[in-house]
Parts: C-alpha cells; sequence; structure tokens
C-alpha cells in the first residue's frame, strides 16, 4: 500500500482539528500558541503534499516561509505572554478582558 | 461725444471709489471722508453733463462689460440662450437721471459738512462712505441696461438706505426705523426678484433697450397670440409687470406698503433729503420709467399704477397735514408727491411723470435741507409748535424754504406747479374717455388742496408769527457750506419748470416743451425708449372737454391752481398769526385716525402677529416634528442598533476565534451552496 496524497491531507486535517479545538478550549496562554503552532504546521503539511504531488518546490519553498514566521510570531507571542504575566499574573487568556467597548 | 460714453462707467465708480477711500483713511482726513466724497460727486456730476451734452447732439450708448453668466435656457418664447451682464444704457432718461442723481448727491455731501461736521457728530467716517456707496449703487442702477442689473442695485440700495437710516444705531428709535424700512421695501423686493424671474423664463431676455429685449419680445408674444404658460400673452405681461411692480411699491413708498417711510425720518436730515429726492424713493418711479414700453402693453398693468398713485398721492396728504414734526410733514408731502409721478405714468404721461420726477428731486432736496437748516438753526429742535419767527432771523433758509415750498404746493410759476398740472392733465384726458381713471384724477386734483395747505401750514408754523421757544429766539447760526445748496436747488425749484411748459406751447404754439423733445429723442436717443414709440403702445384713447384742447386746459390749470391757492390761503388765515392755535384739534375723532396714520401700522402688525405669526409657528412645528422627526428616528434606530450589536465584542479571545470560525464556516456553505457543490 503505496502512501498517497488523501493520508497527508487526512494528517493534516486532523493536525488542525487539534490545534482548533486547542485555541477553543485551553485557557493557557502557551498552551494557546501551542495549538496556533499546530494549525501552522498542519498547513506546512498540506504545502509539502502537494509540491510533492505536483513535482515542483513552490510549496516547500513556502513551507520554508511559513516555518520562518512561525518562528517570529512565537517571539511576538512569547513576549505577550510574558506582558501578560506581568500585568495579570496569570497566564488565562479569558481574564484580560477590557479591550472592548 | 464716443469719449463721454467711454468716460461713463467713472460717473459710477467715482463715489464707489469715495466710499473705499472714506472706509480705510477716512479717520486721518480733514473733514472725515467729506471731501472725498465731495470730490467724487462732483467729478461724477460734470461727467454726467458731458453725457447729456452727448446725447443731446445725437449720441446714445449700450455697451456690455462684463458677462457673469450665460447658458441655455428653456423660455417660453423659444430663445434657446440667455445672459446675465452687467451693462451701461445711456439714453435721455437715464441721462437726466445721472445728473438730478450726482447734482443731489453733491449738494448733500456739501451740506453734510454744515450738518455733521460742524455738529460735532461721531462715526463721521462711516457716515461719508455709506453716503459713497449709496450713491454709487442709485448710479448704477440708473445706467443698468438690464432687468438683474436693476434689481441687484436696488437691493444695494436698499441695503445703503438702511445703514444710513439706522446711523444714530445707539438711540432706540433709529435702528428700529431701519429694520423696518429694510423689512417693508423687502417685502416688496420679493415680487421684483419674481417678476425678474418670470421674465427672464418668458422671453429668455432682461435686456431694457432694442430688438433682444424682454419688451420687444413681450410686443411680438402679444401679436403672435401664443399662450405664454397658459396665460393668454397680454395677461402674462401683466402678471409679470405687476409683480415688478411689488418692488417699486416698497421702494417708492406707494401704498400700502408706504409706513416704512415715515419711520426713516429717524436717520440724519441729509440722508432723507438723499432718500427722498434722488435715490431710494426716486428708484421705483424710475423703474417704471424705465420700462415703460412694458407697462405700455398692458392696460391693467396702467390703471392699477394709476389708480395706486392717485390714491396714495390723496391718502398721504391728509395724514401730513395734523403731523408737528417738520420732518413728518414732508415725509407725507415725498409720499404724495410720488404718487403723483406713480398717476402721471400710470395714464401713459411719461414726459409728465419724468418731468414731476425731476422738479420733485430739486424741491424736495431744497425742502429738507432747508429742514436741515432749520433743525441747525434750532438747536435739533423739530416740532414745528416750538419754532415760528425764523423768517427774519435766517433770511437765506426762509425764502429758498419758500421756494421749495411754492414749488411742492404747485403755485404758478414754480416748478412743481408746470409737473403736476401736466400729469392731472394728462390724467384728465385720459379719464374723460375711460371713467376709471376719472377716480384717479379726482384723487389726485383733492390732493392738491391738502398739499397747498399742509405746505403752507409748515411754513408758517416754522418761519411766521412770534417764536414760541427759546432756541427760536436765539437761533444758531448756519455757515456757507448750509446756505450754498440750499440756494442751487432754490433757483432750480424756481426755474426748472421752464424745461418744458407745456400749457404755454398748447395755448400759444410756441416750441418750447424742451423735455418732452428731449425724452422723445429728439436730440438723440434709442427709437424704441421714446415717448412717441410708448405714445404708440399706450392704448388709452383721449377726449377733451367740450372738444377744445384749450379749453380742458384751462380748466385743469385753473381747477389745480385754484385748490393749491385755496389751500395755501386757508393756512394763512389760520397760521399766520402771531400765536397760532393747533386748529388741527378742532378734527376731533378724524384727528387722531390721521395721527394714527389710519391704523396702518397697527393692521400690518396685527397681520404680522395674526396670520404670520402662527403661520410660521406651524411651519416650525412641521419642520420641528416631521422633517426633523425622520432624521432623529433614522439616526436613533441606528444607535440602538449599535448599542445591541456591539455585545458581541466580549473581550475573551477565544470568543473572537470562535467568532471567525463560525464565520467562516457560514461563508463556505454559503458559498458551497450558491456555487452548487452540494448538488
Amino acid at each position: 500500500m503505496s502512501v498517497g496524497i488523501e493520508h497527508y491531507v487526512i494528517l493534516s486535517l486532523a493536525l488542525f482539528c487539534i490545534g482548533l479545538f486547542g485555541v477553543l478550549t485551553r485557557r493557557n496562554a502557551l498552551m494557546f500558541l501551542m495549538s496556533v503552532e499546530l494549525m501552522l504546521n498542519a498547513a506546512n503539511i498540506n504545502l509539502i503534499a502537494f509540491a510533492f504531488y505536483h513535482g515542483n518546490l513552490t510549496g516547500q519553498v513556502f513551507a520554508l516561509f511559513t516555518m520562518a514566521l512561525a518562528a517570529a510570531e512565537v517571539a511576538v507571542g512569547l513576549g505577550i505572554i510574558l506582558v501578560l504575566y506581568r500585568n495579570f499574573r496569570d497566564v488565562d487568556v479569558t481574564v484580560p478582558s477590557a479591550m472592548r467597548w | 461725444m464716443e469719449t463721454a460714453f467711454e468716460l461713463a462707467p467713472a460717473i459710477v465708480l467715482l463715489p464707489l471709489a469715495a466710499f473705499v477711500v472714506a472706509l480705510l483713511v477716512g479717520e486721518y482726513m480733514p473733514k472725515k471722508g467729506a471731501l472725498a466724497g465731495i470730490a467724487a460727486t462732483a467729478g461724477s456730476l460734470l461727467l454726467s453733463l458731458y453725457v447729456v451734452a452727448a446725447v443731446a447732439t445725437g449720441g446714445e450708448h449700450q455697451e456690455t462689460y462684463f458677462t457673469w453668466a450665460a447658458g441655455d435656457a428653456f423660455s417660453e418664447t423659444g430663445e434657446s440662450a440667455i445672459e446675465f451682464t452687467f451693462g451701461i444704457l445711456l439714453d435721455p432718461l437715464s441721462a437726466l437721471m445721472l445728473v438730478i442723481v450726482s447734482l443731489i448727491a453733491f449738494l448733500v455731501h456739501v451740506f453734510s459738512l454744515g450738518y455733521m461736521n460742524d455738529e460735532g457728530e461721531t462715526g463721521l467716517r462711516r457716515y461719508y462712505a455709506e453716503l459713497g456707496l449709496f450713491t454709487f449703487s442709485m448710479l448704477a442702477f440708473v445706467v443698468a441696461d438690464n432687468l438683474l442689473m436693476a434689481f441687484m442695485f436696488f437691493e444695494l440700495v436698499g441695503l445703503c438706505s438702511y445703514l444710513l437710516i439706522g446711523f444714530w444705531f445707539r438711540t432706540e428709535s433709529a435702528p428700529s426705523a431701519a429694520k423696518k424700512a429694510f423689512l417693508v421695501t423687502r417685502f416688496g423686493d420679493y415680487f421684483f426678484l419674481l417678476g425678474v424671474v418670470a421674465i427672464g423664463a418668458t422671453f429668455g431676455t432682461l435686456a431694457f433697450q432694442g430688438d433682444n429685449s424682454f419688451v420687444a419680445a413681450a410686443s411680438d408674444a402679444i401679436e403672435g397670440g401664443e399662450p405664454l404658460f397658459g396665460f393668454e400673452p397680454r395677461t402674462w405681461v401683466t402678471i409679470t409687470g405687476l409683480l415688478v411692480l411689488g418692488g417699486v411699491i416698497g421702494k417708492s413708498a406707494q401704498f400700502p406698503l408706504h409706513t416704512w417711510l415715515p419711520d426713516a425720518m429717524e436717520g440724519p436730515t441729509t440722508v432723507s433729503a438723499l432718500i427722498h429726492a434722488a435715490t431710494m424713493v426716486a428708484a421705483g418711479v424710475y423703474l417704471v420709467a424705465r420700462m415703460f414700453g412694458y407697462y405700455a402693453l398692458s392696460p391693467t398693468a396702467l390703471a392699477i399704477i394709476a389708480l395706486v398713485g392717485g390714491f396714495t398721492a390723496l391718502f398721504a396728504a391728509t395724514m401730513g397735514v395734523v403731523k408737528d414734526d417738520i420732518k413728518q410733514v414732508l415725509a407725507y408731502s415725498t409720499i404724495s408727491q410720488y404718487g403723483y409721478m406713480m398717476l402721471g405714468l400710470g395714464v401713459g404721461g411719461y414726459v409728465a411723470g419724468v418731468f414731476h420726477l425731476m422738479n420733485h428731486a430739486f424741491f424736495k432736496a431744497l425742502l429738507f435741507l432747508g429742514a436741515g437748516a432749520v433743525i441747525v438753526l434750532m438747536h435739533h429742535e423739530q416740532n414745528m409748535w416750538k419754532m415760528g419767527g425764523l423768517k427774519d432771523k435766517a433770511p437765506v433758509t426762509y425764502y429758498t424754504f419758500l421756494a421749495g415750498a411754492l414749488a411742492l404746493a404747485g403755485i404758478v410759476p414754480f416748478s412743481g406747479f408746470w409737473s403736476k398740472d401736466e400729469i392731472l392733465f394728462d390724467a384728465i384726458l385720459v379719464g374723460l374717455n375711460e371713467p376709471i381713471f376719472l377716480v384717479a384724477y379726482a384723487m389726485g386734483l383733492l390732493a392738491v388742496f391738502f398739499t397747498g395747505f399742509y405746505t403752507f401750514r409748515m411754513v408758517f408754523l416754522t418761519f411766521h408769527g412770534e417764536p414760541r421757544s427759546e432756541a427760536a429766539r436765539d437761533p444758531h447760526p448756519v455757515g456757507w457750506n448750509i446756505k450754498f445748496p440750499l440756494l442751487t436747488l432754490g433757483v432750480l425749484a424756481l426755474v426748472a419748470g421752464v424745461a418744458n411748459l407745456a400749457p404755454v406751447y398748447k395755448l400759444t404754439g410756441l416750441e418750447i416743451t424742451y423735455l418732452e423733445f428731449w425724452l422723445d429723442g429728439q436730440y438723440g436717443g434709442y427709437a424704441d425708449l421714446t415717448y412717441t414709440a410708448y405714445g404708440d403702445t399706450v392704448p388709452f384713447g383721449t377726449e377733451y372737454i367740450a372738444g377744445s384742447e384749450t379749453i380742458t386746459l384751462l380748466i385743469a390749470a385753473g381747477l389745480g391752481l385754484g385748490l393749491a391757492v385755496a389751500g395755501a390761503i386757508f393756512a394763512m388765515v389760520l397760521y399766520n398769526v402771531p400765536e397760532p392755535e393747533p386748529h388741527t384739534e378742532n378734527l376731533g375723532s378724524a384727528r387722531t385716525v390721521l395721527r394714527s396714520n389710519y391704523y396702518q401700522d397697527e393692521y400690518q402688525v396685527w397681520i404680522a402677529e395674526n396670520l404670520s405669526l402662527p403661520l410660521a409657528r406651524t411651519a416650525d412645528r412641521f419642520d420641528q416634528s416631521v422633517i426633523d422627526g425622520v432624521v432623529n428616528g433614522v439616526s436613533s434606530v441606528s444607535l440602538f442598533g449599535s448599542s445591541r450589536m456591539k455585545r458581541l465584542q466580549t473581550g475573551v479571545v477565544t470568543n473572537y476565534a470562535a467568532l471567525m470560525i463560525v464565520g467562516f464556516i457560514a461563508l463556505l456553505l454559503v458559498l458551497g451552496v450558491l456555487g452548487g457543490w452540494f448538488v
């Protein structure tokens, strides 16, 4: 049994859904950030799988860009979490809710 | 000749320059800007005389200087374009009026040196600036070659008289009089504006003169017989003519819009002289003369002009009988005299009306300046019952004032007699043919008696008898700057009648009716703006008593002169005594009615308070509730909606993520359903 494109897509779908579930349910900011990373990597799997499937390198190059972006995002995200902790003595994302009307 | 016409714009612009100079540097000039005004009006006068000379040697001039808007028009008569321009029209009528206006303005400026500067008034810079602007607007109105330009300067004239009537704005009465003058004349001008729009929309042109004038277009339309806006052409001409007449009635203080004029006496007396003789009030009658060809097309409009004029002449004269303030008497005499001019024009007596306009300008300016001199003599007392005995102490003022009074009363050979007689003669000729005009004539004739009476009541109370107050026993001296204008105008009041001795011509055949020749374009002028051209258009026939012109003339002149002399003698018997009694008190309740000016102010206030005010309130309520209600409703709906919508934002980041996902899924579903993925 060879590994077809559909297997990669299902894997990527599962990974994305796990990430989404995490974003919607977790209150800890670190878990939140990790869930976002999962969703990003689900997209990466898709990009690489389709690049392989089509036989060109465009998707792989984009995956590299996404990883660089994810690294930057983690840096910013961790910065925000640090400030969050400094202000609220907590990293619960539901606590700071003053940024609204 | 061409030079005169090329210089003509300077006639108008010189007073404007005086206005600017007085406004900017008047405070630093000797006499506070008076000299600039005197120089400018003297220049205007000389140039006007030059223009008269050019017209007299066979010239006429029409030139457009500036087209400030031009465009397509959908006019009733098929003109497809309309232009709004500034231009000048110099013909016998406007040249004559230019001389009158600049002469009176010049003399008023000179007189102001004595009346304002020497009396130590404050605010002189403002005074002279406004006088300059006033003269400028009137001169521009006089030379206007189209109706819209005439309207614009008509309005400017109204604004200037508002400013000048309210010159002493720190008193209580002057600002209120100024407001009244402005509002009442504005009410008339509103109709004028409608008339301008109607004429422009009908004929696609607003020019006074030439083949493309609205007069020629109206005449063609009447001949063609095609209906205009669903009316008979002649009816439509009548309607538009009467709309324009609204402005005339307001400005020339004809019944029922005359109420502003007596109150306008709150201004300085010099301003009254200018307003009454040459500018504001004269503007109305001048406009009728300017577009006389248009009114000549409509017998109804002419009849209304004649009846309003005749009625106003009598109505105002009766009120003048009981006034105690010297300026009030003169104010009512002005209303009455302009009534005569309207009567003259209404019966087709174009020359007679313009003749009286000219003579009246001279003798009324004289009388007002004379009254100003009396007020200076009397240390600013205006009540005639506190005067008396000024005859010997101020002979120059007395004799010039007397000349003006004789002209006003219409006593031969003073100028007023000749023009008033001509108006009444024209009126009786038409009246014998069309009885409706006989009514107007009868009112005008009766007014002659009252005119003679109130004029000489004023003269005797002011100058004759024993002095009745300390000021009258020891009058303040007056200088040359007061005497010079009085003497100039006094001579003119005596001799101006020579311009058109029509009765002499009719009796002896001597061809000395110069003004008639002048206005008939015999020296120069446009063929469509002459007395003969108007006479051909005016639809009234004439008739003579016993079929003889001489008999009619003698009867008419005899009646007029007899009544004037009777009025004067009656006044002399009652008031030419050392200690006159207030005889008008014997009139009882009639005096009360007259003193209250026939309750004209009261009923106008009543109309304003009981009709206009509730109407305005209703309109205001409609505006506040319905119009504003809709606007406020829309905004409160959106306010309420957004106050609910904002609750979507919780501030919890998880909710935002959930919403984004739900929204994305919903979008996907919608696109899927629309794109047919699920089929």
